[in-house]
């Protein structure tokens, strides 16, 4: 009787606490800022690079996230045509590498002046150029969780919990005119818990996801001048 | 007797595994190099690849004193400058020995050299990236062997920590950017070398 009040009790408590973490996992914020210096528009025929700044010595921005939000970009209402990062980045080779890059629209305005890049360029049909700069960053990390194994099974106690920030910066040029047209920061928080009854429950807080949708929503719209 | 072949049969692979945990790792640099989309110059330009640049291998030790990994990466500067001389000169031939270069009749003999190699692994550094640095000696003579330039390059390459992938994984990809650096800051800053620069305008 004893035995049986004890395994139910453990039951609901597993049961509110799963429910409670899960309502909890999906508890993630996402502030988007646009600035806009300049109008907009695509022709069906132009496309968009999005590049990731890595010429910071502690971090870099990860081609993963830019392809994230390259793929949203090409694709549902509005998509444009978008070129894939690495393949944009061999063509130009070596006008695009970490340390060749031009860092304002001044050293682009340079760069159009080779003739090779400027038939690339018009090769791909690029019409804006997007720069992708930012991390991810966990911190809080607090808990601890405690697994053992012996002859008869094994299994996990404790509870962690930590706070993701992911903060992504994306500033568009206009290959055309050759300037900066609008900047759009996108910065998403969240807290994920990984609590431990037996088996460890992960319940983690999709930050880069929805900075990567919300930032590539918000630069469609930039790009398309909505 | 069987019981106690097996035991010592068990002990020898055991020191065995773990002998083979503690051994050091070797890393091939393997990557692909794009073509660099410069303005060749109208050059004819053979190229010497020395054996230390062939074989060259650098050891990563411990904290403790141990080998920790052995970085080849030899071959990838060679097929490096191969893919990039190309884009640079009219025409490019290798010669096994700088013999061989009159024979060859170039205007110059380039000879790149390693002077030095470092890595930077987070469990040391305690950053969340994989570094490479690399020191190159840049060697350009006539085919006669007489002094054209000599000046140093340095490239740097670093890759993120990533969860799922290997120290050997990311010491190649840190490796790999920074040959891609090394090929973007030689291809441009080739003929802005002042001996180099000297040299063109009096052809």
């Amino acid at each position: 009787m004893f035995e049986f009040i004890n395994q139910s009790h453990v039951r609901s408590v597993r049961g509110v606490l799963l429910a409670a973490l899960a309502v909890l996992a999906g508890c993630t914020s996402t502030t988007v800022d646009e600035f806009r210096q300049g109008e907009t528009g695509i022709a069906s025929d132009e496309a968009v690079v999005i590049l990731g700044r890595r010429q910071a010595s502690d971090y870099e921005t990860r081609s993963e996230f830019v392809q994230c939000v390259g793929d949203r970009m090409a694709r549902g209402e509005g998509a444009i045509n978008v070129v894939p990062e690495q393949e944009f980045v061999d063509a130009m080779f070596p006008w695009f590498e970490p340390r060749t890059a031009p860092l304002r629209t001044r050293d682009l305005e340079q760069l159009m002046a080779e003739n090779v890049v400027a038939e690339k360029m018009s090769e791909f049909g690029i019409r804006y150029i997007v720069w992708l700069d930012g991390f991810t960053e966990t911190t809080d990390r607090q808990g601890s969780i405690s697994c053992t194994i012996g002859p008869g099974g094994g299994g996990c106690f404790g509870f962690g919990t930590w706070e993701d920030d992911a903060n992504f910066d994306a500033r568009v040029w206009d290959v055309g005119s050759l300037t900066n047209v609008g900047t759009i920061n996108t910065d998403a928080t969240g807290q994920s818990y990984l609590p431990a009854l037996v088996v460890p429950i992960p319940l983690i807080a999709r930050v880069e996801a929805n900075a990567c949708s919300r930032l590539a929503t918000q630069l469609k719209d930039f790009v398309n001048g909505s | 007797m069987s019981s106690a072949k097996f035991l010592i049969r068990l002990a020898a692979l055991l020191g065995l595994t773990f002998l083979v945990g503690c051994g050091v790792s070797t890393v091939t640099i393997e990557g692909s190099f794009p073509t660099p989309n410069i303005s060749k110059l109208p050059l004819n330009v053979a190229v010497y690849y020395d054996q230390s640049l062939r074989d060259f291998a650098y050891m990563e030790y411990s904290e403790t004193g141990a080998q920790e990994f052995n970085v080849q990466s030899g071959q990838s500067h060679i097929a490096l400058f191969n893919a990039v001389l190309p884009a640079m000169f009219d025409g490019v031939v290798v010669i096994d020995s700088l013999d061989d270069a009159v024979a060859a009749e170039v205007d110059a003999v380039f000879t790149p050299l390693i002077e030095e190699f470092q890595l930077a692994l987070p469990t040391k550094t305690k950053l969340d990236v994989y570094e490479v640095w690399i020191k190159y000696n840049m060697r350009l003579a006539t085919a006669e062997g007489d002094y054209i330039a000599d000046w140093v390059l340095t490239s740097y390459g670093k890759t993120p920590t990533e969860t799922f992938r290997s120290t050997e994984a990311a010491i190649n990809d840190a490796a790999v950017v920074a040959l891609r650096d090394l090929a973007s800051s030689f291809s441009l800053s080739f003929a802005q070398v002042p001996e180099v620069r000297d040299w063109l305008a009096q052809l």
